[in-house]
């Protein structure tokens, strides 16, 4: 607990606390990473379970890289966002549900990336066995659930009143 | 419009049901947030087709995720209708929400530049500089929707 004080007591998290450079750009690049990496791991779990048709097993691994990267994207902006408020953050109910869903939505996505990489460069085929479509439709479940309890803790905690 | 009609739109009843009750606004933004996320999943595998990131032939596909990503887009309408007439003054003289709504409509002549013009380009496994241009276009478009409509809160009164 008194490393998140400390965290907060810092100039860079001081800065993103007051300016309008810093909390509003924040959150709104953690809005559009979010669209990016949810959007994207609806369209493969509807791809893997043949409700889409048409992307090959190489665009399935290339929209699971950017899917990534967006992740990676709300993981930095997030990480700055959590500094500000770490103590407040902590103590949140909704938060703490929030990042149990992001954890196992963020697990599942990296696994189904290693799991649906093409053996080879010339191979377009998507081969993707039963347990990879069970667990993309959970990590869809997981991603939209997150997206709403991220929403939630403007009105489930004290953060922004 | 005068303040009279801003003033009329926010003394309709649905602006008592979107207000009065704790969980219908959280549940109309919820709802909005996870409409975006299918619109721009959607809309991305279409613009990178486009961009040429991959390149097949895939009408069809693109044609099922337009549809996807209007669909979207028809919800985070009505939503936003509703929350609209629900807090009106939030976003009348807001700049962020004006920003956004210019950003939608020039979206939306880009995907009609798109329809009359470049959907032929799917059916093959082409690019041209105009649908590199209408796909970069639109991803940066449909990005600067969801930032504006993030800094609503900001900028509002």
């Amino acid at each position: 607990m008194s490393m998140l004080a400390d965290l907060e007591a810092t100039a860079l998290s001081e800065w993103l606390s007051i300016s309008m450079l810093g909390f509003p750009t924040l959150i709104a690049l953690h809005s559009v990473g979010m669209a990016v990496v949810v959007g994207l791991s609806l369209i493969v779990a509807l791809r893997l379970n043949g409700l889409v048709a048409g992307i090959d097993g190489q665009l399935v691994a290339r929209l699971l890289t950017i899917a990534a990267w967006g992740f990676v994207l709300n993981f930095l902006t997030g990480l700055a966002l959590f500094i500000t408020r770490g103590t407040d953050y902590i103590a949140s109910g909704i938060f703490l549900i929030k990042m149990l869903l992001v954890i196992v939505s963020a697990i599942i996505l990296f696994w189904l990336r290693e799991r649906l990489k093409p053996v080879d460069s010339t191979s377009r085929a998507l081969v993707a066995d039963r347990l990879s479509k069970n667990l993309s439709l959970v990590a869809a479940t997981t991603w939209f659930a997150a997206v709403v309890a991220g929403r939630l803790i403007a009105y489930l905690s004290d953060l922004y009143r | 419009m005068s303040p009279d009609v801003w003033a009329w739109i926010a003394s309709t009843p649905v602006r008592t049901w979107v207000v009065d009750s704790p969980y219908v606004w959280p549940t109309l933004e919820s709802i909005h947030f996870a409409s975006l996320c299918v619109l721009m999943g959607s809309l991305l595998v279409v613009d990178l087709r486009l961009i040429g990131l991959y390149r097949q032939p895939c009408a069809p596909t693109v044609r099922f995720l337009i549809r996807l990503a209007v669909a979207a887009f028809a919800v985070n309408l009505v939503t936003g209708l509703l929350f609209f007439l629900g807090n009106t003054y939030k976003y009348v003289d807001n700049a962020a929400f004006e920003l956004k709504l210019v950003l939608i409509a020039i979206a939306g002549l880009n995907a009609l530049l798109y329809k009359r013009s470049l959907s032929h380009i799917v059916e093959s496994d082409e690019v041209s500089l105009s649908s590199i241009g209408v796909g970069c276009l639109s991803l940066l478009l449909w990005s600067g929707v969801i930032v504006c409509g993030r800094m609503i809160t900001f900028y509002a009164p």
